[in-house]
């Protein structure tokens, strides 16, 4: 087992900080005002008795703000792509919209005169009611269809049905904040909580029109995103607004209420999965269709039915979808994004399949999985060992010896015990990156790089590789992350973050062994000639593993080349192979569930996943990721629901006692596994990204499992006990 | 926030004459208070710390034992006397919050907490209880969590302790100081109010009175009780469903029962009717469901609670059964 994480000592001691946790002279703080209507437009402010707080420096709103050059006007905040030009219009989408920012010596003062300030309204006629519009929105075909529809009319065996997900918000424990400061007229500092300081810096940049060197945007310590925090929401453009009206650093800090609506979540879906077999299990066909909801100002739109082109072979595939604009704020990426979502009606789907067909859905798997080429692209998989993961989970739970064909067939007292599984799929996706190695006097270095670690283990799995590398002892290697002005780096999500850092840390760490053999050739000519590759590091400096040795001191390499540090960085990206193959990370779930007969209480006791992901830099890292994946997975599955008020046009419940994500006592301890296998064709570790595929799967495998358990077949998340009761 | 003046109160006599002034607000442990002044919920110009005044003991008396207002949720779970003779207190405290809200929590301010319901919670939504003649959401809203017993048109709002249904089930004593320093006992049953027209109104508690103390009279149940709540998650969650469930047997037959709800209505709820259906039966599973059948012909769910019927039918049979395995 690994040796922990490098920021963990930082984290438990308290002296990682945290975004909204930098002490900045003379910083003051801003407090978010939200409209208290869904739709309409803002007639008037009325500031007066907020404005009397002591304390209060300044409210600002659309009609005070600094004005963001970006959003000049109409054409050109529709250029911005940002899609809620916040204090820059009158027109009001979703309750809870920012409409004004309270400023304030102290948090108190500005929290009191938030709770102050009101608006006169012109309301509008609004629809926040998913389930009942989604039928009257048409379908588009998307992605790759082959083969057609009639070649499988026939069909021996078709699972059709629809299922649901209810809206889910990612909760990070740590809420979103921003510290802005104006260092001068034309610079602009931030202490932000977000997974990619470069898209912060590129962003605010964009918007602001000055140059990305100006903008300054450290995260150094991320206390979790689950995809919130891709994005650059509202609070961030009020802060640097609010900063440049009081020319001072100003702190905004969401409140958990405003986490709920202003920095997105996984939207609602309905799903229709149509899927057909011969009378030996062999897929023919299917027909996944899909809509979602979304914001009416903006346009996201994630793939549900993606994983339905990629996982089996299966000949005939058609794929639709469609989004639903709702007067509800945007959402955004959650993790396992679309295929998360989409896994849960195709996976149960073919449990229901294999039901119908009488056959183990292990089998039903392992017979149908496209292991050798991704059917949708026709590329071959660079690597794909999913029907290795279904085999070893299934040995791991001791699937043959306890599964029951028949449903509803085990009981204990008034618990009925069932087992399910499902599988996951995730592209294996890579970016460009730089990373910089950086070696003091005493032999010391520190690797580093723009990307954030948002808990992920990527700062640990960066010193792993470069002391795999380099051979230097964990102990010498520090590593520097979050911060824009160290080398670029992509957003950490999508699961990319270790697979883009590995190949840029591998260059990096060949750049530096040429550097070394450079200024060392100064002390001995020998190294004028040598493959950097043969290069050691001991102690005191460094040796070749053959040419017989050569010593040479790190004193005196620094000493004679007249060196305060060596200082290298080198970048790296995906290259030619992305065209050969298609790359994947997969998984198998399997669960074992207790439900009660008579109060509709599930729970899951046991949890095996295991994982595909290429080389596992870091099993401790890698196995904390896939535990609490399947803890996300299991809050999808039985806990996780946004409520929304149809007639009031909002959400309720908008805190942690309203909002049920799992609690410890809700998990198992939960078995992961690797089959580490690296793919030696994605980058230079062979390691593929873990974070997403641990989520995708374990919600069906949870529903397929409450099946097997009770005959009852649950299609709508969360499967909460009332559902369990009333089915 | 609102800015607020704190005092620390050192005897029940000064709290009880400064309580009943404009204004003037108790805190004791404080986990339901603060986040209601957080939520400008409650909006105190003085708060007074009472933890220094109130009694923080538990101590037996002539008729069963006395739990002083301060002692904490944490301490009296894990008391050894309340294990052993009042298990059913321990089992439902338990049952509540988190281990670091028990730990400040103080059994008097648990009485007094506020019902949960998302409506009441969100200022900008419309609740007759925090806003009087706003208008109830929950009524025609998410109603999932709402009462389906003893509510009005008013409210459907339910009572989130869990501790008050055990001590609703045993018959305890609510012991009340007010400002004439005299000592007045609230029978537990009329201590919580139902919503009717005035759902602002939680309890029966005296405009300058403090609670100091809820006596449980001594009982022979503390073999064979059980608290069963049903909540969406293991942990931290306020009941959809929970049940106290008390048997005295002599043999196999039921000598005395009790049975009370929470996640059913504004108060803490007894089912009388199935407790005296009880009284002399067998304790066999069929009698079991046949009480639990009783309990609710009670109840008429809302638009979003229907599964709470089933769910409150089950929770009684598992409670009862249970009891029996105490």
């Amino acid at each position: 087992m690994a040796e922990g994480r490098v920021e963990g000592i930082s984290k438990v001691t308290g002296s990682g900080k945290y975004a909204a946790e930098y002490k900045v002279d003379n910083v003051c703080y801003g407090v978010i005002v939200g409209s208290t209507i869904p739709a309409g437009e803002i007639e008037a402010y009325h500031l007066d008795d907020a404005k009397e707080v002591a304390g209060v420096l300044d409210i600002i709103t659309h009609l005070n703000r600094p004005s963001i050059p970006a959003f000049e006007n109409e054409e050109s905040i529709k250029k911005s792509g940002f899609s809620l030009p916040v204090l820059h219009t009158d027109k009001v989408f979703f309750k809870g919209q920012p409409i004004a920012l309270v400023i304030a010596e102290t948090l108190e003062d500005a929290t009191y005169a938030a709770s102050l300030v009101t608006a006169t309204y012109k309301q509008s006629s609004f629809n926040v009611d998913f389930d009942t519009t989604h039928p009257s929105i048409p379908l588009a075909g998307t992605g790759k269809e082959r083969g057609t529809m009639d070649a499988w009319s026939n069909a021996a065996f078709v699972a059709d049905a629809e299922y649901n997900i209810k809206h889910e918000v990612h909760n990070p424990m740590e809420m979103h904040a921003t510290i802005a400061t104006w260092v001068s007229k034309d610079k602009l500092k931030l202490w932000d909580k977000n997974q990619g300081v470069n898209n912060v810096q590129g962003t605010l940049s964009r918007l602001w029109k000055m140059p990305a060197a100006n903008i300054e945007v450290i995260s150094e310590f991320v206390g979790g995103g689950f995809g919130a925090g891709l994005l650059v929401w509202p609070h961030v453009l009020m802060t640097v607004m609010a900063a440049q009206q009081v020319k001072r650093p100003v702190k905004v800090v969401l409140t958990r209420p405003q986490m709920f609506t202003l920095v997105g979540y996984r939207p609602q879906a309905w799903q229709k999965v149509k899927i057909g077999a011969d009378k030996d299990g062999n897929f023919l066909g299917i027909l996944h269709q899909s809509k979602h909801s979304k914001s009416v100002y903006d346009n996201y739109r994630e793939g549900i039915t993606r994983i339905s082109r990629m996982l089996y072979k299966i000949p005939n595939a058609k794929t639709e979808e469609a989004t639903v604009s709702l007067n509800l704020s945007a959402p955004t990426w959650m993790r396992g994004p679309g295929d998360c979502s989409g896994a849960f009606g195709l996976e149960c789907a073919i449990d229901e399949l294999s039901y119908q067909l009488k056959k183990d859905p292990v089998q039903l798997r392992l017979q149908n999985l496209a292991t050798e080429i991704d059917p949708d692209t026709q590329k071959p998989w660079s690597t794909n060992f999913l029907n290795e993961c279904v085999e070893k989970g299934a040995a791991n739970i001791e699937w043959a010896k306890y599964r029951k064909a028949q449903p509803a067939s085990v009981k204990e007292g008034d618990w009925m015990i069932g087992y399910g599984m499902a599988c996951g799929m995730w592209f294996a996706g890579r970016s460009k990156a730089s990373a910089g190695i950086k070696m003091q006097k005493d032999g010391t270095i520190s690797v580093e790089t723009a990307m954030t670690d948002i808990g992920t283990g990527t700062g640990t799995g960066m010193q792993n590789i470069a002391h795999d590398n380099l051979g230097i002892p964990k102990n010498k290697i520090k590593v520097n992350l979050g911060n824009s002005n160290l080398p670029a780096a992509p957003s950490q999500g999508g699961s990319t973050g270790l697979s883009t850092m590995s190949g840029a840390v591998v260059a990096a760490c060949n750049e530096f062994r040429k550097k070394i053999a450079e200024l060392a050739s100064v002390v001995d000519e020998a190294y004028k000639h040598v493959n950097p590759a043969d290069i050691v590091f001991t102690k005191n400096g460094v040796a070749l593993q053959t040419q017989g040795n050569r010593p040479v001191s790190y004193e005196n390499i620094f000493a004679k080349n007249n060196l305060e540090i060596i200082d290298v960085q080198a970048t790296s990206g995906p290259g030619e192979e992305r065209q050969k193959y298609a790359f994947c990370s997969g998984a198998a779930h399997f669960v074992r569930v207790k439900v009660h007969a008579k109060t509709g209480k599930v729970k899951v006791d046991k949890i095996v996943s295991v994982v595909d992901a290429g080389y596992v830099v870091n099993d401790k890292a890698a196995a904390n990721q896939i535990s609490g994946a399947a803890v996300g997975g299991l809050g999808m599955a039985l806990t996780e629901e946004q409520l929304v008020d149809h007639k009031l046009g909002c959400v309720v419940g908008n805190d942690l006692a309203g909002y049920h994500f799992p609690v410890n006592a809700d998990a198992p301890i939960i078995d992961v596994s690797f089959i580490g296998k690296p793919d030696v064709n994605i980058n230079p570790a062979g390691a593929k990204g873990l974070g997403e595929v641990g989520i995708i799967g374990m919600a069906p495998a949870v529903a397929n499992a409450i099946y097997n358990a009770t005959g009852k077949r649950l299609r709508n998340l969360p499967i909460t006990p009332d559902k369990v009761l009333m089915a | 926030m609102r800015p607020f003046t704190f005092q620390r109160i050192q005897s029940l006599d000064q709290a009880s004459a400064r309580k009943a002034n404009d204004g003037h607000q108790c805190i004791a442990g404080g986990t339901n208070l603060l986040d209601l002044m957080k939520k400008n919920i409650t909006v105190p110009e003085v708060l007074l710390d009472i933890t220094k005044a109130l009694p923080d003991q538990i101590e037996t008396t002539a008729k069963g034992i006395r739990i002083g207002a301060m002692v904490r949720n944490s301490a009296a779970a894990n008391h050894d006397l309340i294990r052993s003779k009042f298990p059913l207190v321990s089992k439902a405290l338990l049952a509540g919050a988190s281990p670091q809200i028990r730990n400040m929590a103080s059994i008097g301010g648990n009485l007094l907490q506020r019902t949960r319901c998302p409506y009441f919670y969100d200022t900008t939504l419309p609740c007759n209880k925090r806003n009087p003649g706003t208008g109830c959401g929950a009524i025609d809203g998410e109603n999932r969590m709402s009462a389906i017993v003893g509510y009005s048109t008013e409210c459907v709002a339910v009572h989130p302790s869990d501790l008050c249904i055990a001590l609703a089930a045993l018959d305890a004593n609510v012991i009340i100081r007010t400002t004439d320093k005299k000592e007045t006992i609230i029978p537990f049953k009329d201590f919580h109010r139902l919503p009717g027209e005035t759902p602002e109104q939680d309890n029966n508690l005296p405009v300058s009175g403090i609670i100091t103390a809820v006596d449980i009279p001594s009982n022979q149940f503390f073999k064979n009780a059980a608290y069963v709540k049903l909540r969406d998650r293991e942990s931290y969650a306020f009941a959809l469903i929970s049940v106290a469930a008390a048997l005295e047997l002599n043999g196999n037959k039921i000598v005395q029962a009790r049975l009370a709800s929470g996640g059913v209505a504004h108060k803490p709820w007894r089912w009388y009717e199935a407790e005296a259906f009880l009284k002399g039966k067998n304790a066999t599973l069929e009698t079991f469901q046949k009480a639990a059948a009783i309990v609710v012909k009670e109840t008429k769910p809302l638009s979003n609670n229907a599964f709470k019927v089933p769910m409150l039918k089950g929770a009684v049979e598992v409670a009862l059964q249970n009891c029996l395995n105490a």
